[in-house]
């Protein structure tokens, strides 16, 4: 179906800044200069890698742990 | 060390209440020695000497009664609103009674200055602050570290003998380390946060004490649990240890100071060296930088990022902008990291009293260019200090960095962390690693402190 669209079969995942930021900004109806630009671009190759990685973490097993104390050790399970 | 003001916090305090010290004398030479001492390092961003001379003529018979202390620009006074070392903080603030400040006032304690900090407390390194950055004691081209940059810069210098800092990633530990401190992260809730703009919002910032040594944190983190913080002497130390990057990925130098850190602690308490495993350890890492950012979100719009304070830097204004794009499934997964590290914390407190490993992997980096050089490469200091600093403030547990050592003239810091509301045991453990070292590392002064050299 989507080839109709003349859209790739299948998304594949960037890291590229690029694909990312300038598309987010404009969404957000947020401006940002060069020098900001390059920040966010530095900011995004540190953390969106490892953001990748949390995502591909499955954590749907995970039993949430309610409002936490953080004071406190959690609930024995 | 023979002026009143090289005195531990906790000896100021004795002789001050045993009419040995005059408190006035005291507080005229800290503001003598902050406009001496503080040009070269920048600690402290404002005095106000009227101020504290009210509070010392009000100061009530309290445990700290007539001592001078800084607070960093995280909190509130009644005479001044918290900046957080930013042009623009994006929160609303008004001068005001903060928790810190009504616990150093009730004890008796004497503001003489606000310390300075990292902008937003978004760095570990201080070296970014609409006051200009703070600059290590040791040397002044390094970093103090951050977000507490200031009051840890003031305490290495002897401008004061104990500073309030806050920690939501680190940012005590860091700049006790570079700095040469005492620096304890409370548990979670256990210390005064009222008045803060992330009170009963964050879920990772703590107020804590940073001083010389053990024992005036001791004194000071009292004062700011409103509790007396009892000393017991930690045998059989049940010691964990890692094998991954934070204990693995660090400079020689450090990853010998600590390792030699760990067995004078193990033989001084008569205890044991176990190795533990926290397998979610790098995904905690990454959970708590995500939960930290997001939580400040509250008042952030597209509108409001689109008139940021042109004086905000071009570092805090790209940083916020991406904070906007960070997507809400990982911050929905970091919770349910939290969960997961929170549950094998609690076994691994089973096995062991406290856990060990390097606060940050290399030495102070320098100001300009705040890189370190690790066995896997060149990192950002920020990237490779919250390896290790992160875990505490995810989960709530206490920890506290503890000088051991030096290399190319700069501190090496050891992490404890134990089991929540274990804050006590990290002081015991951190005052056994002092005797075990005869307090060499906790009596070190840089050479701009010294007496001698200094001057004031």
């Amino acid at each position: 179906m989507v080839d109709h669209l003349g859209l790739p079969r299948q998304m594949e995942a960037s890291k590229s800044p690029d694909d990312f930021i300038p598309a987010a900004l404009a969404a957000f109806g947020v401006e940002a200069d060069e020098i900001e630009l390059a920040v966010m671009h530095a900011a995004h190759e540190v953390f969106w890698p490892p953001i990748l990685e949390l995502l591909a973490l499955d954590t749907g097993g995970v039993a949430p742990e309610p409002a936490p104390d953080l004071s406190q050790l959690p609930p024995r399970r | 060390m023979s002026e009143p003001l090289d005195l531990p916090l906790r000896e100021q305090a004795t002789a001050v209440a045993a009419g040995e010290l005059d408190a006035g004398e005291l507080l005229e030479a800290a503001l003598e020695r902050i406009e001496a001492r503080n040009p070269a390092i920048n600690a402290v961003v404002e005095t106000f000497p009227e101020r504290s001379r009210e509070m010392l003529a009000a100061a009530p018979d309290g445990p700290l009664r007539g001592v001078p202390v800084v607070i960093k620009d995280e909190w509130p006074l009644p005479w001044r609103a918290q900046r957080f070392g930013a042009a623009d903080m994006l929160a609303k603030t008004a001068p005001g009674e903060s928790g810190p400040y009504r616990a150093l006032r009730d004890a008796g304690a004497v503001v003489v200055g606000v310390g300075n900090m990292h902008e937003l407390g978004s760095g570990s390194t201080g070296n970014v602050s609409v006051y200009g950055p703070a600059r290590n004691p040791w040397n002044v081209e390094r970093c103090p570290g951050g977000s507490s940059s200031g009051p840890a810069a003031a305490v290495a210098a002897r401008l004061v003998a104990g500073a309030i800092g806050a920690d939501g990633v680190g940012s005590i530990r860091y700049p006790a380390t570079y700095c040469g401190l005492t620096g304890l992260k409370p548990t979670y809730g256990r210390s005064a946060m009222e008045g803060h703009h992330m009170a009963g919002v964050s879920t990772t910032i703590v107020s804590g004490p940073l001083c010389a040594d053990a024992g005036d944190c001791r004194l000071l983190g009292s004062v700011l649990f409103s509790e007396e913080l009892q000393a017991r002497e930690p045998r059989g130390l049940r010691i964990g240890v890692i094998e991954n990057e934070v204990s693995e990925d660090v400079s020689p130098a450090v990853r010998e100071a600590c390792e030699g850190a760990i067995e004078e602690l193990r033989q001084a308490t008569g205890g044991e060296l176990r190795t533990v495993e926290l397998p979610e350890l790098p995904a905690a890492t990454l959970a708590t930088v995500l939960i930290a950012n997001s939580e400040s979100l509250g008042s952030v719009t597209p509108q409001r990022l689109n008139n940021l304070n042109p004086e905000l830097s071009p570092l805090g204004r790209g940083l916020l902008k991406y904070r906007l794009m960070l997507p809400a499934v990982a911050t929905v997964k970091s919770h349910q990291v939290r969960t997961m590290a929170r549950q094998q914390l609690s076994t691994v407190f089973d096995e062991v009293d406290v856990i060990a490993w390097p606060t940050v992997p290399a030495v102070a980096p320098p100001l300009e260019a705040p890189l370190v050089e690790l066995p896997s490469g060149t990192l950002t200091a920020d990237a490779a200090n919250v390896r290790g600093g992160a875990l505490a403030n995810l989960t709530g547990i206490p920890a506290i960095s503890v000088p051991v050592g030096f290399s190319e003239g700069l501190p090496v810091g050891l992490q404890l962390q134990a089991a929540w509301g274990q804050d006590e045991l990290l002081l015991d453990a951190a005052e056994a690693l002092e005797r075990a070292s005869q307090r060499r590392w906790v009596e070190a002064v840089p050479p701009l402190a010294s007496t001698e050299q200094a001057g004031a």
